[in-house]
């Protein structure tokens, strides 16, 4: 198996960097610092083809070069580990079991952009995991690999970690630097982007964890082999965190361009208690559903595009026969409607009109007309918003609605579930 | 030549940043940073917005202003996109028109649609757009947020229901006002407006989140269900009557009386903001209180008497006295409340119809010196400078008085400066910009001096002398360095003050701001030659406080003992005047008239006989309140014109009913020296223009001329005064005239100065160098007494104000905590404070700004006041009040 992430899963110390060192860790740092100039850096990423991983897919070496051109200092690297979309854990595993990984990612992505501060992000519902981080973190200083003097070459890189407080927002880059300047966690307006000027209006770059973690990989390797896994869009490797109706859920890490088909039937052994597949959400909840059809998709960034959803975080929702959608659509709605931060009108109104009206369908209140209330509502959030949150939100509503229109109308027609109706042959709910 | 150059490189650089683009078919040029909506507004094409507004960071939040961006798939808002060189845009489509119904139907969800109820309604920007833009019917069926109706405060109602969201309040109280009292706080539709201080507003009350909200969600309590849009028959542009900023504000009028006083975002030197006193401070106008008829004393009790009675009974005391003694037996005191006007026809009076020199006003205890003092040093207009160049500047030194409270929008462009990166270093009591302070250099009580003089002397070894001025640098130079001792005894660091001399040093733009504080301690020539040197040495701006809104206008007028009208001096000789008048100026012993506080020391000794007070209330606004009182008693006539029956009012013999502000026509100048209409509103007054009255007393004195309205006054003050041979009334436009009125400006000619003590530094106590920072402990402990500066209140108008008590209710002595540690006080205790003139009563209140080894008392009321308790000498260089007798002892009653 090729992992590159989870390469020391089994052993229960890998989150220690004795264990971590013996596995061959931090020989990417000494590489870059002894062998590479942060421009040979910058080109390695570049021409790696690392995309980012915490859902928007954009070309991390890119966005490096584009921080790198801008003359302002100092620079800030920050890791974004407000691993808040639902569905997704993937981070929490490199977390708690490779943090070390992660953090040479980030000396590294100091080394080649003459950062000197970088924080860690870290998501107010992971509470244990600020104590792994912060061990790892004062280790990574004991030996030398942080600080004022890293690997004695007179390299300063200092990092901490700065919990949130647990708004889904934050995810987003330009709310989350706003979160870390202690302002209210909405978003910025783009351009400017982060990497002009992002912390305190300095040029900053945003990362997730688990690119991070990618990032010592094809700094310790070399880009061609890197470029060896995973499709020729989608390079490496990405952890998919599986949920719902599998027979084994979890996170896997896999090639980038495996077919969903085989994640759930191979890897995850297939949909639980032998039932049939109703549909899969194969990024995270803001990103439009699959029905059975499109099982043979492949998950990566070009592929899911293709049949009109996204790779997003990595997280496969599967959902059985016995799942009522409008119910989950209900219950997502419910989640944007809290996490909306309430900047833009369509966000902050449209989805707790949204998540009203489905709570009326659900609740077998609606009439015939509310389906067609609710996906105007939807279209006029589509593309109007300010950030993604509420544009991803009534997305994916138009993508269930699209996929599933017939239940929604049973609701509406028999004021109850069809998957809980009896009558049926799928049985109880 | 070389300008030219200069020009058309500059010329050139603003054109290779302009970029092309078109909007709805129109070709638009404009400069690259430049946003869609700046680009449509420059050829008028109108984009609907809520949560922009001028001046204020774009927010995108309401996304009313999307355009379509020809290749960009989204529908892009215009307030925040930057416009691109070939850019085609488009503003009106049918899915902008079907986007913008949408967002005003989602607006509309969880607004509460009280319209009818909500004094908003008609100048609603909500339901204004929903009227143009929005769906005749909702499709909302669900349940609406809810909020309590929060009335805590005594200004301001928060109705969050009717909130959209928009956040112009917070984004103009933290980048327009720089006060940061307000946020958005909840998540997604919850989200509302709330205070920090949750209840009450704790804040400067400057209401300007009030001018922004686009709907009723933040309204004033004090127009609440009185107040409605259509109600208002007469609006008038005039300019603020409270302080020397000057800002441009509206007076909204129905019938004969102001509904509200309001600013217009972007107009004016404000640009739309306004102070507490500005906003609601102006009901003293309809005050009971108001005087409504002249009144004339007989039998020692002032008795009604019609306007008639008074002029002639006025006339006849003046020419009893100017036969029975002389001309320079009488006297006046001209006003910074009145206009330009009021204060000429005042001086033209004594001067020029009865013959005297003998005019000054309460400018003279600060503003008046200070200004002659500075000018002397850089040539004249020195303190005439822009108050928009603070904004610009990147480094601004105060001293002598916080600048948010005695000219509070002038304070906010400090901490706007701040805001964009500039060093803001303090002396003396910081007030509104404790939050913005890099560098706090205020010493213990009476050190002043030594940490100015390190500064000045750190800041020359770093600058050098450029040689321009000899005299100033020959002073610097005789400059003794503190010792270490000295500087131990300020309580100031060192490391500060070097850090704050390097800073300086660096400046490009910066600026000096000297407040009246500044004045009234230790040595003020020595406080000002310093302040004037730190100014000199980094070739920064000067602004001079001025508390009253016309000290300028006054000194320009010739209301001071030794210049006419424009600054010439009393020489005495003929003024003859191009539409033939002639005035002939007094021969005078000395050649000079007698200054306010002459003429108070003449009242006594039996040399003034007769003063004319307008609008000023010396007996209050003068410490050693005892000798003022006696002063005025032992005159045979004195002349009150005031608008309210004040403490000087009830010594008088005749009382006048003036004017208030909103009551007349005129002009006024400013602190930066320009020249601004004072617009009348209301008609209707038992007042007369105080201009007016004086010119029927002159009249019956013999004055020839005749005058119609105020334009004729000024058009003689433009003749009188060379200052102002070009300020015709045409040329004061909107936005006023600026100093020098379109005349030349003369060459800046310094001239030599003198300044008390150059070597010398204030003494040090052997306990403040044992333990810095303490001042000698005698028994029983004394504090040196302050006056307060008040953010809420100027003098004696605003206790008037029923609006401004609710905020400001009562008197108080301010200490800080470790003083009250010091003296076992707690706060809200009673305690008597105790001077050799006399002792008061009064309610404790902890303060942590105030400094140490002082306690600063309330100077607007009437029974408790600061100047009631203190004496004052007059400085012998400078010719300001200095207080005396200021350590006063406190004990709990």
């Amino acid at each position: 198996m090729n992992k590159i992430i989870l390469r020391n899963i089994e052993n229960p110390n890998s989150h220690c960097i004795e264990e971590y060192i013996k596995a061959g860790g931090y020989k990417a740092l000494e590489r870059a610092v002894n062998e590479m100039t942060p421009r040979d850096i910058i080109d390695d990423i570049n021409r790696s083809g690392l995309r980012g991983r915490g859902g928007a897919g954009f070309s991390t070496g890119l966005k490096w070069q584009f921080a790198s051109l801008d003359p302002k200092f100092p620079r800030y690297i920050i890791c974004n580990a407000d691993e808040g979309e639902p569905g997704t854990f993937k981070d929490r595993v490199i977390l708690e079991r490779n943090p070390h990984q992660m953090i040479e990612g980030m000396v590294i992505s100091a080394y080649a952009l003459q950062s000197i501060r970088g924080y860690i992000y870290l998501r107010a519902e992971y509470p244990h995991v600020e104590k792994i981080l912060n061990d790892a973190i004062e280790e990574a200083y004991e030996n030398g690999f942080l600080g004022n003097d890293i690997m004695s070459k007179h390299f300063r890189f200092n990092l901490s970690v700065h919990r949130g407080a647990g708004a889904y927002i934050c995810g987003e880059e330009t709310s989350l630097i706003n979160s870390l300047e202690g302002k209210r966690g909405e978003p910025r307006v783009k351009p400017p982007f982060p990497v002009n000027a992002g912390a305190w209006s300095k040029p900053t770059i945003v990362n997730n964890v688990e690119t991070y973690a990618n990032i010592t990989y094809i700094v310790e390797t070399a880009p061609r082999t890197y470029k060896l896994l995973g499709t020729k869009d989608s390079p490496g490797t990405k952890l998919f965190c599986v949920s719902g109706a599998v027979n084994k859920p979890g996170v896997y890490e896999l090639p980038l361009g495996t077919p969903l088909r085989e994640i759930i039937y191979n890897h995850c052994g297939g949909i639980r208690g032998g039932r049939a597949l109703k549909g899969v959400i194969p990024g995270g909840l803001s990103t439009p559903i699959l029905t059975p059809e499109h099982l043979d998709c492949h998950m990566d960034y070009v592929g899911l595009v293709q049949h009109g959803s996204m790779l997003g975080s990595g997280a496969i929702m599967v959902f059985d026969d016995t799942m009522c959608i409008v119910k989950i659509y209900e219950r997502a709605m419910r989640f944007f409607e809290h996490e909306s931060c309430g900047k833009c009108t369509p966000c902050r109104e449209g989805t707790g009109w949204m998540r009203t009206i489905l709570g009326r369908i659900e609740d077998g209140m609606a009439e015939m007309e509310d389906l067609d209330t609710l996906e105007d509502v939807a279209n006029n959030v589509v593309a109007k918003t300010f950030c993604p949150l509420g544009d991803g939100a009534a997305h994916v509503l138009l993508a269930a609605m699209k996929h599933y229109r017939t239940e929604f109308e049973y609701h509406v027609k028999h004021k109850k579930c069809e998957a809980a109706d009896p009558s049926q042959k799928w049985g109880q709910k | 030549m070389g300008t030219e150059v200069n020009d058309e490189s500059r010329w050139k650089a603003w054109t290779d940043n302009m970029v092309k683009l078109k909007i709805n078919g129109q070709e638009v040029e404009i400069h690259r940073e430049s946003t869609i909506l700046d680009a449509a507004k420059s050829i008028g094409v109108t984009i609907p917005t809520l949560c922009y507004i001028d001046g204020l960071e774009a927010y995108g939040g309401c996304r009313m202003c999307v355009v379509e961006v020809e290749g960009v798939s989204r529908l892009q808002t215009a307030c925040t996109t930057k416009v691109n060189e070939g850019m085609v845009v488009v503003t009106e489509s049918d899915e902008i028109t079907k986007t913008r119904k949408a967002m005003l139907e989602f607006l509309l969800i969880n607004h509460p649609l009280d319209c009818h109820v909500c004094d908003k309604a008609g100048e609603c920007l909500l339901q204004d757009q929903v009227a143009r833009f929005g769906a005749s019917e909702g499709r909302f069926a669900e349940r609406k947020r809810r909020h309590r109706e929060n009335m805590d405060d005594p200004f301001i109602v928060r109705n969050m229901q009717r909130c959209i969201l928009c956040t112009r309040c917070t984004r103009m109280c933290d980048e327009g006002q720089g006060a940061y009292a307000i946020s958005v706080t909840g998540r997604g539709a919850h989200s509302y407006i709330e205070t920090f201080s949750h209840d009450k507003y704790d804040c400067e009350y400057c209401g300007n989140c009030l001018t922004v909200c686009p709907v009723g969600a933040i309204m004033s309590r004090l127009h609440r269900h009185n107040y409605r849009p259509w109600y208002v028959e007469k609006e008038i542009e005039t300019v603020c009557g409270f302080c020397g900023v000057g800002c441009t504000t509206f007076i909204q009028m129905r019938a004969s009386a102001i509904i509200r006083t309001i600013p217009k975002i972007g107009t004016g030197l404000n640009k739309g903001l306004l102070c507490v006193r500005g906003r609601f401070g102006y009901d003293y106008i309809e005050s009971e209180a108001r005087l409504k008829t002249p009144l004339i004393r007989k039998n020692g009790v002032l008795e009604p008497a019609t306007w008639d009675e008074a002029i002639e009974y006025i006339t006849a005391a003046l020419k009893d006295i100017k036969s029975k003694h002389s001309a320079a037996a009488i006297g006046a005191l001209a006003s910074g409340m009145c206009s330009n006007e009021d204060n000429y026809m005042l001086q033209k009076l004594i001067r020029f119809v009865i013959g005297s020199n003998n005019i000054d006003s309460t400018a003279r205890l600060s503003y008046a010196p200070a200004k002659t003092y500075i000018e002397r040093i850089f040539g004249p207009g020195a303190t005439a400078n822009a108050i928009a160049d603070i904004e610009k500047s990147d480094g601004i030194f105060v001293a002598g008085g916080d600048p948010t409270a005695i000219n509070p929008v002038l304070g906010v462009q400090i901490r706007s400066a701040w805001r964009q990166g500039a060093k803001v270093v303090v002396s003396g009591q910081p007030g509104g910009l404790r939050s913005v302070i890099n560098y706090y250099l205020s010493s213990v009580p009476k050190h002043e001096e030594t940490v100015l003089s390190t500064i000045v002397t750190g800041l020359a070894e770093v600058k050098g002398f450029s040689g321009a001025n000899p005299f100033i640098e020959q002073k610097i130079k005789a400059l003794r360095q503190p010792c270490e001792p000295e500087l131990k005894a300020t309580a100031v660091m060192l490391e500060d003050m070097e850090e704050a001399i390097d800073d300086l040093s660096r400046l490009k733009r910066p600026v000096v701001v000297i407040g009246p504080t500044l004045m009234h301690s230790g040595v003020p020539s020595k406080k000002l030659f310093l302040v004037a040197a730190i100014a000199y040495l980094i070739d920064a701006k000067i602004f001079l406080l001025s508390k009253k809104p016309n000290f300028r206008g006054l000194l320009d007028m010739g209301c001071v003992p030794d210049a006419i009208a424009g600054g010439a001096p009393v020489t005495p000789g003929q003024l003859k005047l191009k539409t033939g008048v002639t005035l002939t100026l007094p021969e005078q012993k000395g050649q000079k008239g007698m200054n306010i506080f002459e003429m108070l020391d003449g009242a006594l000794e039996g040399s003034l006989k007769a003063l004319y007070v307008m609008g000023e209330n010396p007996v209050f606004n003068l410490p050693d309140r005892e000798k003022t009182r006696r002063a005025l008693s032992a005159l045979d006539l004195l002349i009150v014109q005031d608008i309210f029956m004040n403490e000087t009012a009830r010594l008088a013999h005749v009382v006048l009913p003036a004017a208030a502000w909103s009551e007349k026509d005129g002009t006024m100048t400013n602190l930066e020296g320009r020249i601004q209409f004072l617009r009348k509103g209301s008609s209707v007054s038992a007042g007369k223009s105080e201009w007016r009255v004086i010119a029927d007393i002159a009249k019956a004195l013999g004055m020839n001329e005749t005058y119609s309205d105020s334009k004729e006054v000024w058009q003689e003050i433009t003749q009188v005064s060379a200052l102002h041979l070009r300020a015709e009334y045409e040329e004061i436009k909107d936005g006023g005239l600026m100093w020098p009125y379109g005349s030349v400006q003369s060459e800046c000619v310094a001239a030599d100065f003198v300044v008390e003590g150059l070597d010398q530094l204030p003494k040090v106590h052997k306990a403040c160098v044992e333990e810095p920072g303490t001042l000698p402990l005698k028994l029983p402990y004394k504090l040196i007494l302050l006056p307060e500066r008040s953010l809420f209140h100027s003098g004696s108008t605003t206790r008037q104000s029923k609006a401004i008590l609710k905020v400001a209710p009562e008197p108080f002595l301010a200490i800080n905590p470790e003083e009250a540690a010091r003296c076992g006080l707690h706060s809200e205790d009673s305690v008597r404070v105790t001077t050799d003139k006399g002792s008061v009563e009064v309610k404790l209140k902890i303060v942590r700004d105030c400094p140490d080894g002082a306690a600063i008392l309330s100077n607007t009321f009437e029974n408790v006041s600061f100047n009631a308790l203190l004496g004052y000498a007059v400085d012998p260089v400078l010719g300001a009040m200095v207080y005396t007798d200021n350590e006063v002892q406190i004990e709990k009653v």
